[in-house]
């Protein structure tokens, strides 16, 4: 395996200036006509879009990119959430040029001024997620954490009505006080590296992966805890978590899709970055993250059974398909880790779909009770079709995306002898199935209730359904065709594993890797495009 | 590099738990605001205390004059205009000062048989970054209670600008090198988070009538 070699550049710098750069030509000047604001919006996301695949592609090649004197630092693990994070992003943007005229009322001038600024916004929380992916310094890592809390805390409160106003004030205070025990942890390992390192490279997230071995059981143990209940409280962690129901239903539907398509991975990279940082020594903390990453998948899936509005009870199943995340994360080994980011790219895909779906249907009939909707799949063929497609890749039914994620990690979890792992992991996915398809079959087949705004239902505008589909095209592709994300997801978990490398090994197989064993040869036979790839193996 | 007196932070840090203390139970929103007004200030002098081991901390000294003794203040002052009476606790005076006590004494105990678990920067004065951390911890808990024992959501807001002293007072212990740039970043986001809190609480007593957050019952699991 090449080891990583840094190379300095302004990819990172620019992925990050540019979406903020948007932001002030957006607040500066897109009052001067009607459709400059959603014209520099789309430009600066779009640009975004073209540097973050920009590092990603330099990054899975091996090569870490550093700007502003390692202070931001991209390796593949950033390459992969930027890319994530920007067209996630980028696709929000489009959906919103349409969806927000129609909620704000085109006509009207404090409409325009509304849609100023949320255009502002957006386009901040984009920039300051891909900040937080990319900051090497810890410190700055909770700042850019945080930052994205403060960005996105009027777009959860945008409608400015009770229940907008309520779940912004529960995300801005939940969040803040959350994120600040990540601070403490963060703090704690900067001191612990500080002493060894000396001085300033104790602030960087590299440079502290070296001594981190050195910190006594009792920092770890401590710093954990706090990165856990910070950052954990951000990525929806059980039972952290109650701010997110509230946010993700009423925020506009392009920012639901964001906040649960993207910022939960945000925050669960945060955390993995940095409490991974000890799992070669203290493997308790996996442990930990693990039986957390159950729970979550538990009670999220079990709150989203009870469920009636649409919105909520996606949000509901975001909380427990981050458990899912954390599983893999929890469970430590290269299998795992792989098997994580693969459903942390999976859900992004999957819960943007949902989301932007539930909008469309929300665009049409201007309800979100699943009670109240009924037989849309007639009126509404594109979104049916793309929220079934999502439903069930989220469900982790084959041939979709999740089956393949929710397999690795199950794989895996047999793989580490985490049998009871396993045996939830699959439970809960059943429930899932259950959750969302109960949920798709009331709203699109069946008949509407005469009183019920589907009955005038009409399937969403072009820009809207052209999004659905290409994010439904994903999630298809993705599950017919795994190997693609083969390399970065590879490269990704290898970032991490210049971490736990004391515990796992790579080998070099052959194509379908019939030899290997266990986890190996599902990454093999699953990924493994012929010719000679570098697979890992985790080693008990 | 001057020396730190200790005495001078030790005073420095305790005035701090009254401060806290006051802003938690002062039941006239305006007089809370002081009271933070009057720990920020506390903060500042701490930060120039320390500032002869870390130059860099002049800087957030300064930015902490700045945001937290001026426009945190000014945010909260004219979020009360109109309403300065709080919506009454769900905890009253008696409760609270016991709990101060208790968290004051329970966390002295804590920082000093555990200092080496917080503690690793080298050279640094440990007895006094041992209660200095107490303090912290305190004043942080004591944020905290207020967050989830006042009713009234400005109040709430006064528990969260404390809890993020004591954790930035626990910084100056922990840390006192850290960098400028960590440090105005940590700052700043503070004021920018109080001001959009605030924001949104005074959309929400135009639609609700009222800043009393058992009104906000929308929203239910």
């Amino acid at each position: 395996m090449r080891m990583p070699t840094e190379t300095t550049s302004v990819l990172p710098a620019l992925a990050v200036i540019v979406p903020t750069a948007a932001a002030v030509v957006v607040f500066a000047v897109g009052r001067t006509g009607r459709y400059v604001k959603e014209a520099a919006a789309l430009v600066g996301l779009a640009a975004t879009v073209a540097l973050s695949l920009g590092v990603a592609w330099q990054t899975v090649r091996g090569d870490v990119l550093v700007s502003f004197g390692r202070q931001l630092y991209a390796d593949a693990l950033s390459g992969l959430l930027v890319s994530v994070v920007s067209v996630v992003g980028l696709l929000a943007g489009v959906y919103s040029a349409k969806y927000m005229r129609h909620e704000v009322g085109a006509s009207d001038p404090a409409g325009e001024r509304r849609l100023n600024s949320y255009y502002g916004w957006t386009l901040l929380f984009v920039a300051t997620m891909l900040w937080a992916c990319l900051s090497n310094n810890i410190i700055m890592l909770y700042v850019a954490v945080e930052a994205s809390t403060i960005a996105s805390g009027l777009l959860v409160a945008f409608y400015w009505d009770r229940r907008a106003l309520e779940a912004g004030y529960k995300y801005l205070m939940l969040l803040t006080v959350g994120i600040t025990f990540s601070l403490f942890g963060c703090v704690l390992i900067y001191t612990a590296g500080a002493n060894i390192l000396g001085g300033p490279r104790g602030l960087l997230i590299s440079d502290l992966r070296s001594v981190a071995g050195q910190f006594s059981a009792a920092t770890v143990a401590l710093a954990s805890a706090f990165l856990i209940v910070g950052f954990g409280t951000k990525a929806g962690i059980a039972p952290f978590h109650p701010w997110l129901p509230d946010a993700h239903a009423e925020a506009p539907t392009p920012i639901s899709a964001l906040l649960s398509g993207v910022m939960l991975k945000v925050a669960a990279y945060a955390l993995v970055r940095t409490i991974s940082l000890f799992y070669p020594q203290f493997s308790p903390v996996a442990l930990f993250a693990l039986g957390l990453g159950m729970f979550t998948m538990i009670l999220g899936d079990l709150m989203a059974l009870a469920q009636d509005d649409l919105k909520r009870m996606l949000a509901y199943s975001s909380v427990s398909q981050m458990g899912y995340v954390l599983m893999g994360f929890g469970i430590g080994t290269q299998l795992g880790l792989y098997g994580g980011l693969f459903h942390l790219v999976n859900h992004a895909v999957g819960k943007a779909l949902l989301f932007l779906a539930a909008g469309a249907i929300a665009y049409s009939t201007g309800a979100r009770a699943i009670s109240s909707l009924g037989g849309l799949a007639r009126r509404m063929p594109v979104t049916s079709f793309c929220f079934f497609v999502g439903a069930l890749a989220l469900s982790g039914v084959p041939p979709f995306s999740g089956f393949q994620s929710k397999l690795t990690l199950l794989v895996a979890g047999a793989d580490a002898g985490l049998w009871w792992a396993v045996v939830i992991g699959i439970a809960m996915s059943l429930i899932t199935l259950v959750v969302l398809v109960k949920a798709a079959r009331l709203v699109f087949w069946g008949e509407p209730r005469p009183d019920s705004p589907a009955v005038r239902a009409k399937e969403a505008p072009f820009s809207l359904c052209a999004v659905m589909v290409v994010l439904a095209v994903a999630s298809l592709g993705i599950g017919l065709w795994p190997q693609a994300l083969y390399r970065p997801l590879s490269a990704a978990t290898a970032s991490l594993q210049t971490v736990t490398g004391a515990r796992k090994t790579f080998v070099a197989v052959e194509g379908r890797a019939s030899g290997c064993t266990n986890g190996s040869w599902l990454v093999g036979s699953l990924y493994g495009s012929g010719g000679k790839q570098t697979v890992p193996v985790a080693r008990r | 590099m001057s020396t730190i007196s200790p005495s001078l932070i030790h005073t420095l840090s305790l005035m701090m738990i009254f401060t806290s203390f006051a802003a938690v139970e002062a039941r006239n929103l305006r007089h809370a605001t002081l009271a933070y007004m009057a720990q920020a200030l506390l903060i500042c002098c701490l930060l120039g205390a320390y500032a002869s081991q870390n130059v860099a901390l002049y800087y957030w000294a300064a930015t902490a004059l700045v945001t937290k003794a001026v426009l945190v203040p000014w945010f909260l002052w004219r979020s009360t205009e109109g309403s300065e009476e709080e919506t009454k606790p769900v905890i009253g005076f008696g409760i609270s000062a016991v709990l101060v006590i208790v968290l004051l004494a329970t966390m002295y105990r804590f920082t000093h048989a555990h200092a080496g678990l917080f503690i690793n920067i080298r050279g640094q004065t440990v007895a006094l970054a041992e209660t200095n951390l107490a303090v912290a911890f305190t004043v942080f808990a004591l944020g905290l209670y207020g967050i989830l024992t006042r009713r009234d959501a400005v109040k709430t807001v006064v528990g969260l600008c404390l809890l993020e002293n004591g954790v930035h007072l626990s910084l100056v212990s922990l840390a006192p090198n850290l960098k400028e740039t960590a440090l105005a970043g940590i700052a700043t986001e503070v004021v920018v988070t109080v001001y959009l809190l605030l924001y949104i609480i005074g959309g929400i007593r135009e639609k609700v009538g009222t800043t009393d957050t058992f009104r906000l019952t929308e929203l239910h699991w």
